[in-house]
């Protein structure tokens, strides 16, 4: 149980955390330098999954990815498929979660970076695509590196939306965290021991670096 | 240069600031002056393109960058204007090197490096090249700003007040090296201070701005009297 777990784990925080670091920079960017109407309440709404119990947002996921889900049926009636209760639907619960850590990594970072280096880039003839990558996104690599650790770790901690969207399939859904849970139900302490132990490191790790990350994050 | 243009920007106090400003000039360096407040700064990010102005024309080189009438806005990226800002806004992630390698536009690695080269040999930085920002001096980031400026092959450069972090020893040095970049590049120079001192030695044009209006055009040595 514990390996197989760990395996599944793995897969879903790895996919999770690349489809955040993506969604999460694009997002922080859109909400640093989009200057349009709506923005706060928008940027608000990707916070939210942070201070809504994980349960009431696995709700809303069903809401959405169920069979009979707002988008989950469409796709039930062209596929014959359904994301709930598959590794995928996983990584949904995980994205969703941590998605608000990162984006709110990536903005104050970016927000952080004064914007005369932006307009020094274009008077030298660059583009607004050229200088994100030459300019903003290694100004702000801290916070960003700082991001991604944090929506890591919360990916890898996720129970509850997980739990309501995926269930508890061993070796299908069944993450690290909910194997401590099915562990100690059924009385193995030492399964879930080892299992606390893993996800204790891990998180230490990660907030030992997130701190010497951001650390220098004001530096320029 | 036509610079003639009108800008109503929201003032910290009550109400809006409104800049009207109108000079024509194409002489090797003019000096854009006036008390901190006179809108110098803004005049220079209307003709760069970083602001855009309600109405007016800004013509820079023959070519228009800005005309209301005709709705042109060239955008800043085609404008070739080199900008040196008041604090530099070197590149902190960038050699210095880097730096005035980022604009130059060769298509070969080895020929922008020889163009940095020769730029940062123009202005005798050439041995700190591999330096970051944070550990040169205000003298030396001022040197690396005015290169990066110039690896562009601007129509124009662009100076705010790039004197005004250095110390007065060698402030009277980079005023000659400043004016010698420019008889070697023949582009015009824009200026800004609101040091007589600097505006008598370094210029050969004068347009005065007093709370966003134009207040005198004229020669250097006219408008700033010895005495002032």
């Amino acid at each position: 149980m514990v390996w197989e777990s760990f395996k599944l784990s793995i897969l879903v925080v790895t996919a999770a955390t690349i489809v955040n670091a993506t969604l999460g920079i694009a997002l922080g960017l859109l909400f640093a330098k989009g200057r349009f109407f709506g923005r706060e309440l928008l940027a608000s709404f990707f916070t939210l999954p942070l201070v809504l119990p994980p349960t009431v947002t696995g709700f809303f996921l069903i809401v959405m990815f169920g069979r009979h889900g707002l988008i989950g049926a469409p796709i039930y009636e062209v596929t014959g498929w359904t994301v709930a209760f598959t590794w995928q639907a996983a990584v949904i619960a995980a994205v969703v979660l941590a998605l608000p850590l990162m984006v709110l990594s990536a903005r104050a970072a970016i927000e952080s970076i004064n914007p005369q280096y932006e307009i020094a880039s274009y008077t030298l003839g660059k583009s607004h695509l050229a200088t994100f990558f030459l300019i903003t996104l290694p100004l702000a690599r801290r916070g960003i590196l700082a991001g991604i650790v944090l929506s890591f770790t919360r990916a890898l901690g996720e129970f509850g939306a997980t739990f309501m969207l995926a269930g508890n399939i061993p070796g299908r859904t069944q993450t690290m965290p909910l194997a401590i849970y099915e562990a100690v139900i059924s009385g193995d302490n030492k399964q879930a021991q080892v299992l606390a132990l893993i996800l204790t490191g891990v998180s230490v790790a990660a907030v030992y670096l997130t701190a010497k990350l951001t650390k220098g994050v004001l530096r320029y | 240069m036509q610079i003639n243009f009108r800008k109503a920007l929201a003032s910290d106090k009550s109400g809006t600031f409104n800049l009207e400003v109108s000079f024509a000039a194409d002489d090797e360096v003019t000096i854009l002056f006036g008390p901190s407040g006179s809108g110098k700064t803004t005049t220079l990010r209307a003709i760069a393109g970083i602001i855009q102005p309600d109405q007016g024309h800004i013509e820079v080189g023959g070519k228009t960058f800005f005309d209301s009438q005709t709705r042109v806005n060239i955008p800043i990226q085609d404008r070739r204007v080199g900008y040196v800002f008041q604090d530099y806004a070197l590149f902190p992630h960038l050699t210095g090197e880097q730096n005035v390698a980022y604009g130059i536009k060769e298509k070969s690695e080895a020929m922008r490096r020889d163009r940095a080269r020769q730029l940062l040999s123009l202005f005798k930085v050439e041995q700190i090249g591999g330096r970051y920002p944070q550990n040169m001096s205000g003298g030396e980031q001022q040197r690396f700003a005015l290169a990066r400026a110039l690896a562009s092959n601007p129509s124009i450069v662009l100076l705010d007040e790039p004197l005004s972090a250095v110390d007065l020893e060698t402030r009277a040095g980079l005023l000659d090296e400043i004016a010698s970049a420019q008889g070697r590049f023949g582009i015009p120079f824009l200026y800004v201070t609101h040091n007589p001192i600097e505006a008598r030695r370094l210029g050969t044009h004068a347009v005065v701005l007093d709370k966003g209006k134009v207040k005198t055009i004229g020669l250097p040595q006219d408008i700033f009297k010895q005495s002032s």
